[in-house]
């Protein structure tokens, strides 16, 4: 079993869950996350602005802060892991910086809380 | 690649990030969250709370760059000088695959801020 971790904008959210569904995805979690990816944050900047410093606010739209994004996670079996992947990526790259990442962690374990099954089991519809 | 999972509280996940961010990781996924320790919580009189509110910061490193991290986030997150209950936790998990949505690309470790 494999935890695919997309970090996605917020904007693209009812998008991405089209796409799982079309996908045969149906089980998701999703939360609101904040983040700044690999562009510069200065919080020099970002105090100074606070306190009121005229070149510190001209600076202002140039860095990067921390970001509201969506943060969507599904547990797959390892084989349907490229489809959620390309699922996601096709709706939600648009070539600028800031659509998001996608991780893919192991899970060791897994329990269905309603029958007290683990393993495979779990991630069989009913 | 690894993943950092570090809970720490919320007044110094500002001090946390810009230290990340200082010590060249500026990738950075905040989540709030509500938690409790092995104290069970914090009890003021009658009243016991054990839905303390914290931060939890993830960043996804390369395998090399694991315990510089821990270390940043360790030294900055921590009261006092020899810490206090509450400071929080940092979890280490592995990261198998991870892609970069603009660009359609798998990333590899060596790319890896």
């Amino acid at each position: 079993m494999k935890e695919v971790m997309a970090i996605v904008r917020m904007n693209k959210m009812n998008a991405t869950k089209k796409a799982l569904a079309d996908a045969g995805i149906n089980s998701m979690t999703a939360k609101d996350v904040l983040g700044r990816g690999k562009g510069l944050v200065d919080f020099g900047v970002l105090h100074g602005a606070e306190k009121g410093y005229e070149e510190a606010i001209a600076h202002l739209g140039e860095t990067q802060r921390l970001i509201p994004k969506r943060m969507v996670t599904v547990i797959v079996p390892e084989s349907q892991v490229p489809r959620v992947v390309q699922a996601v990526m096709s709706v939600n790259t648009t070539g600028k910086s800031g659509d998001g990442k996608i991780f893919v962690l192991p899970v060791t374990e897994a329990w269905q809380v309603r029958t007290g099954k683990t393993g495979q089991a779990v991630l069989d519809d009913f | 690649m690894i993943m950092i999972r570090s809970i720490v509280r919320p007044e110094k996940a500002d001090a946390v990030l810009s230290a990340l961010m200082d010590a060249g990781f500026p990738a950075v996924t905040k989540i709030p969250v509500v938690g409790r320790g092995k104290q069970r919580g914090i009890k003021i009189g009658e009243v016991t709370y054990d839905e303390i509110p914290k931060e939890m910061l993830i960043t996804v490193v390369k395998e090399a760059d694991k315990d510089y991290v821990i270390k940043v986030v360790l030294e900055t997150a921590r009261t006092g000088t020899h810490g206090s209950y509450g400071d929080g936790k940092i979890f280490v998990s592995p990261v198998e695959e991870v892609y970069t949505v603009s660009s359609g690309v798998k990333e590899s470790e060596e790319v890896l801020v």
